[in-house]
């Protein structure tokens, strides 16, 4: 299986704006959310949040572009395309909400005009929005937007490097977008899966998620360009035991990332660091440690990147990615301090100090609902893989 | 890339003409897929329908992957949610929330048909089913998964007029639920409906003509082309490549994924050889389907 080689990012969370803003912060403790006054109808509510740093929430319509447009523009710098390179190359979208925050923006003021105005009558197609965001890049290559909740743009990029391997495409433009939008504040709180502290992953004291906003973008290409990152591989299976928790037992986790390891021909030893998906959730996190234990003998070092920035659900595929390769670029782990040192109940310890990482082959896990389960492999030590 | 082999297909298309009159579908469920499946919206219960269909042609392994695809996904649960929430002021019901995200749908498809391999939603607003078969073709030639099971779904979401404008179609236009899916497999099979020889997309004309020139079409092939190519455009390729017209859309309601009903209606039809399926975008992109039996 050829690699594929990662040639540019783009990044926007709540750390900051552009990659390196954002690993910058990470070098400060995990901060708790902030509250969001969601209003519906005559009710309010405060809802924890991890919303853009340097992106207000008052136009909504216009916030959506503006920032996807950032993101997408600085992956796109970053890997110095030709002009026509970037015509040709593919567009994935991954997401949950789509253009959620825009639809509620459009709909809530077409109520103040009628009780009877219809919602998703200024676009209602969930693929128009990849047509919106290729067309200012004059990108004219074939689309493909991936709505598997969590792990939506984990598998875009999947898809993405397979039709790169298959020499469809040379290049293509990974997207992942997750903004606020009230259908997802208020369905993660009647779900009782939000917390207002911060995430704590794989620890006694874990409380739940709470939401995060997150655009992040990856240019991936057959042949090198900047960086050391490459894509070797990965794996995409459906675990049919609930919509919307995993097989406590592991198993399904187990298998995902054992199928991952072969398709990269690699064991489970070769593995130097792994990125958990880590929801803070009781039954997931169960889950997923489970599935760890069942293939790592002896785990690798783990972290978790949530605690900074939030769930960005269909958007983590690609927020996480970036976040996590920006800081092995600059030489160290993630570390959440005080975040499953070593009691948790789980039997998962998670990096604690930020040390320094050698370059090596890299697992990142991603999980959600409807049974979509993704492991990724990535390395940045130039080996040749199978 | 190599042949793959067709090893059945399930429709399912019924027009909506009156905003309380759909079709009922738990007992086209409970027969697609041997089971009642309960609390599931119509969209859901529109891709069991066609899956199961194609479930019951063929035995398919529990690694069978599913891809599924839409234009617009899942709108009548998503409808629901936002109105109920922005307009009548309550919060999402976890069971509606959760099947916002609509890859509930390949949830219930994998469950249902007891299958553990990668399952897929993707969204492509004009080459919803074009799209979904060349990730599953991808898959297939790539040795990823052996066995596919790809389709698309539409659902009508009444009031009717506001679906229409939705949709952006005029205030008579005929409308309908739809639901199209294939089995198919790398590896020949006897029983095989026929074989998919290719299915690409283009960034424009001058790319599809490329790879037309180096595909061996004989004039016994068929033209098809999809809903969102111009008639005068239709007529022109007619012209070009010198092909009688396979017209599969004649009379047919409107739904997103018409190109899904191409492959079905050819196989089931005494025509024989192989018929190319061609469709665009306004913004100027092809795509290609080519099949024969």
């Amino acid at each position: 299986m050829g690699s594929i080689h990662l040639n540019g990012f783009g990044l926007h969370t709540t750390l900051g704006r552009g990659v390196d803003a954002n690993v910058q912060a990470l070098t400060s403790a995990p901060q708790p959310p902030r509250e969001v006054s969601v209003r519906f109808a005559h009710e309010q509510r405060s809802i924890p949040y991890y919303l853009l740093a340097e992106a207000p929430l008052d136009d909504l319509e216009a916030r959506f572009e503006h920032v996807l447009y950032g993101v997408i523009a600085e992956a796109l710098e970053h890997a110095g395309l030709t002009t026509a390179e970037r015509r040709a190359m593919g567009f994935f979208l991954g997401s949950s909400c789509g253009e959620m925050p825009v639809l509620e923006a459009q709909y809530r003021r077409d109520l103040q005009l009628s009780h009877e105005a219809l919602p998703m009558v200024q676009t209602s197609s969930l693929g128009n929005l990849a047509n919106r965001l290729r067309a200012p890049f004059g990108i004219q290559g074939p689309d493909y937007s991936y709505y598997t909740a969590c792990t939506a743009s984990a598998n875009a990029l999947l898809a993405a490097a397979s039709m790169l391997r298959a020499g469809r495409l040379r290049h293509a433009i990974v997207v992942g977008v997750e903004m606020f939008n009230a259908v997802t504040a208020l369905g993660f709180s009647g779900l009782q899966l939000i917390t207002r502290d911060v995430m704590r992953p794989f620890d006694r004291r874990r409380g739940g998620l709470a939401p995060g906003e997150g655009c992040g973008a990856v240019v991936i290409s057959t042949q090198p360009s900047r960086g050391p990152w490459t894509l070797a591989g990965g794996a995409n299976l459906c675990d049919t035991h609930s919509i919307s928790a995993t097989n406590p037992d592991g198993s399904a986790i187990a298998e995902v990332i054992q199928q991952a390891l072969r398709a990269c021909a690699l064991d489970a030893t070769a593995v130097a660091a792994l990125k958990t998906h880590g929801t803070a959730s009781l039954l997931n996190d169960e889950g997923e440690a489970a599935g760890l234990h069942r293939v790592f003998e002896r785990a690798p070092a783990l972290c978790a990147l949530k605690p900074f920035i939030g769930h960005t659900f269909g958007a983590c595929g690609i927020v996480e990615l970036a976040l996590f390769c920006a800081s092995v670029d600059r030489g160290t782990l993630p570390a959440t301090p005080g975040i499953c040192a070593a009691d948790s109940d789980l039997n998962i310890v998670l990096n604690q100090e930020r040390r320094s990482q050698p370059p090596g082959k890299f697992m990142l896990n991603y999980f959600g609902f409807g049974g979509s389960n993704t492991s990724l492999i990535v390395a940045n030590d130039r080996a040749q893989l199978a | 890339m190599s042949a793959l082999y067709i090893t059945a297909c399930g429709d399912h298309v019924a027009g909506v003409d009156s905003d309380v009159s759909a079709t009922e579908l738990k007992a086209l469920v409970t027969d697609a897929v041997g089971a009642p499946v309960r609390r599931i919206g119509r969209f859901i219960q529109l891709a069991l329908i066609g899956a199961g269909r194609c479930a019951k042609q063929t035995p398919l392994p529990s690694t069978a992957a599913v891809y599924l695809g839409s234009g617009r996904g899942d709108l009548e649960v998503t409808i629901e949610v936002m109105q109920s929430l922005l307009r009548d002021g309550q919060a999402p019901k976890p069971l509606s929330f959760i099947n916002t995200v609509s890859n509930a749908a390949c949830f219930y498809v994998a469950q249902s048909l007891k299958l553990m391999g990668r399952s897929s939603f993707v969204c492509n607003r004009y080459f919803a089913f074009e799209t979904m078969l060349q990730l599953a073709a991808l898959d297939l030639a790539g040795g990823v998964v052996s066995t596919a099971l790809v389709g698309t779904v539409d659902v009508v979401v009444p009031p009717l007029a506001g679906h229409r404008i939705r949709l952006g179609l005029a205030a008579t236009t005929p409308v309908a639920d739809a639901s199209h899916w294939l089995c198919l497999q790398a590896r020949p099979s006897h029983g095989a409906l026929g074989q998919l020889l290719a299915t690409e997309p283009f960034m424009d004309a001058t790319a599809l003509r490329a790879w037309l020139s180096q595909q061996v079409i004989d004039r016994n092939c068929l033209l098809a082309t999809g809903q969102f190519m111009p008639a005068t455009e239709t007529v022109q390729w007619q012209r070009e490549l010198e092909l009688d017209i396979f017209d599969y859309r004649a009379g047919r309601a409107y739904y997103d994924s018409q190109s899904g009903a191409v492959l079905g209606e050819f196989l089931r039809s005494d025509r024989q050889g192989s018929l190319l399926h061609l469709n665009r975008d306004p913004s100027g992109r092809y795509s290609a389907m080519l099949l024969s039996k």
